[in-house]
């Protein structure tokens, strides 16, 4: 970006970072002046911005008169003197026109002025004087995905005009709206597990810590592959072995060879709950098209609150409602706080394996693919046991 | 821990406000097109609205807002104050609206109203801080006179007003209300049902 006040020669830096600070407190002045009554105000206002970008950069004043933005500003300020002065008359007209043209100017000068001295460097550098770093990452980390964003806006614009006749391009817009948004939305959680998976925690506030060392097993694979089965039957292995489990599991209800629901089951007592029932997808719970049931979540809050020191906390499964923070979370967060809790095994889809590592700063993770073992409840068990 | 992903979530969205205001916002702006900002309003609704619903915290959208007025500045490499003051003043809206009435479908709602009716009062506040009061005036005669020959003489000036602002803001809070239902789309997309 252009860079600041232009320096002559013979004049010192210190020299011209003062001509340069003199120049701006005049453009504020000129800002106080603009806004005040009266075409002497006017005046004095346009006075000193243009008194200001001499100042500063003198070719400000050229780049201000360009032919389109003067014939705009003439335009605009011809049209009010037209109209007050047919409403009022012509002497009021002229004064009104004329103030408006000189304030216009002087905005025009003031944007042309400050556009030239500012650039994203001095906005970052401005926000860490101000104490907001965070603010300071956001705009960085905007300016790194934005080349990603435009490319994404490219391509789906292509895939839909190749898709789709001129006229439908209009109705089909929703649609791309729609995957564009989901794609951001990607991105920013993609964005959080790698600044999670790098350390980084500028953005994070911490309030609790996990307990460590805390190892965790996070059992994963496409949907309807088997994850639920596999650590329930994990589940009973462990128990079969001495190991005293908390956690629960959530297998689907089946009705006329259709899945119409989950259920929940305590994997410690084995009692069960309906949790959640298939709807209207425009009238389900946290944006699913599931309506949820509360005697499904007081049950899975009851067989967390299990977890005791030396236990395996299983939790089966996290999904995109609970890395939002709702659902079960809040229940799951307090449970792997548990002082002394040996392994939390925790079942999440293929495609939020990295929100669930972003969400949970997890320092031992071993990852279990139902899809890639002869054998998924004997990998959980070796996974948890340690055992290779 | 605090989550980072509103921080995150938040830069997403205002670059992908930013990327629209800078390829399409530019053109439209160009073109000279009418109804332009109406076009770009919309566009940062559904990102404003998606963005709250997705990450209901406060603050989100006017952090976003700030993302986009940084891209513009950045990236045209001017401070137009037009459409900077209008993406600044969007973003507040939208995060007055939802503080108001609630991160859902009611504060989307009148986060589109609010939204939407700014660009035409922006032009009235403009205009009346560059040219007067006096000038507002004369244009007011302007529309009555505009107005008569129709028998709607009676119109002209702040009923006038009003009614152009309610058809803004009408129009608004029935973008509000699609772009929470594209927001509900969007975050069912990522659920995968649930």
């Amino acid at each position: 970006m252009v860079g600041v006040a232009a320096r002559r020669p013979g004049r010192t830096a210190t020299g011209g970072w003062l001509v340069k600070r003199a120049g701006l407190a005049l453009l504020a002045a000129s800002w106080v002046a603009v806004f005040l009554p009266g075409p002497t105000s006017a005046a004095l206002a346009f006075a000193l911005a243009v008194t200001a970008a001499l100042l500063v950069e003198p070719r400000v004043l050229v780049a201000t008169l360009r032919f389109g933005l003067l014939l705009a500003v003439l335009f605009a300020a011809a049209v009010t003197t037209a109209v007050v002065a047919w409403a009022v008359g012509p002497s009021r007209g002229l004064t009104v026109g004329g103030q408006m043209l000189l304030r216009l100017l002087v905005l025009s000068i003031s944007a042309t002025l400050l556009g030239r001295t500012t650039d994203a460097e001095a906005l970052l550098a401005l926000a860490r004087r101000l104490r907001l770093e965070r603010l300071g990452l956001v705009l960085g980390l905007a300016l790194n995905v934005l080349p990603h964003v435009a490319v994404t806006l490219r391509e789906v614009w292509t895939a839909l005009c190749v898709r789709h006749r001129r006229w439908d391009l209009v109705r089909a817009l929703p649609r791309l709206a729609e995957v564009v948004l989901a794609h951001t939305a990607r991105l920013a959680e993609n964005a959080t597990a790698a600044a999670s998976l790098r350390g980084h925690t500028a953005l994070v506030e911490i309030q609790t810590t996990l307990p460590a060392p805390l190892r965790v097993v996070v059992v994963t694979g496409a949907r309807g592959s088997g994850k639920t089965t596999a650590v329930i039957e994990a589940g009973k292995a462990l128990e079969g072995r001495g190991r005293c489990l908390a956690g629960f599991a959530q297998p689907g209800i089946w009705e006329n060879g259709e899945r119409a629901g989950f259920e929940l089951v305590d994997l410690a007592t084995g009692e069960r709950a309906d949790l959640a029932r298939r709807s209207d997808p425009d009238r389900g719970d946290h944006g699913t098209g599931y309506r949820f049931e509360r005697a499904g979540f007081a049950l899975g809050e009851t067989a967390l609150g299990r977890a005791r020191e030396g236990a395996i906390l299983m939790v089966d499964e996290l999904g995109p409602v609970e890395l939002r923070g709702r659902g079960h979370m809040a229940a799951v967060r307090r449970a792997l706080s548990t002082p002394g809790l040996d392994v939390a095994v925790v079942v999440v889809r293929r495609s939020l394996v990295p929100t669930l590592l972003a969400a949970l700063t997890l320092p031992d993770v071993t990852v279990v693919d139902v899809e890639e073992v002869d054998d998924p409840a004997r990998a959980i068990v070796a996974a948890v046991l340690r055992n290779p | 821990m605090r989550d980072a992903r509103p921080w995150t979530h938040a830069a997403l969205f205002g670059a992908l406000w930013g990327a629209a205001e800078l390829t399409l916002g530019t053109a439209l702006n160009l073109s000279r097109l009418p109804f332009a900002g109406v076009v770009m309003g919309l566009i940062g609704l559904a990102c404003l609205v998606t963005l709250r619903r997705l990450q209901p915290r406060p603050g989100v959208c006017l952090l976003a807002g700030a993302v986009a007025v940084f891209l513009k500045v950045f990236l045209v490499g001017g401070l137009y104050p037009g459409p900077l003051i209008g993406i600044a003043g969007e973003a507040l809206l939208v995060e007055l609206g939802f503080t108001l009435a609630g991160g859902r479908r009611t504060g989307a709602v009148l986060a589109g109203g609010l939204a939407l009716a700014a660009p035409p009062a922006q032009l009235l506040v403009v205009l009346w801080a560059l040219a007067g009061t006096d000038a507002l005036g004369a244009y007011g005669r302007v529309a009555r006179a505009a107005l008569t020959p129709f028998g709607l003489g009676e119109l002209a000036g702040p009923p006038l007003i009003g009614l152009v602002l309610g058809a803004f803001a009408a129009a608004g809070a029935a973008a509000g209300w699609w772009a929470w239902r594209l927001a509900g789309r969007v975050e069912r997309r990522l659920g995968g049902g649930w």
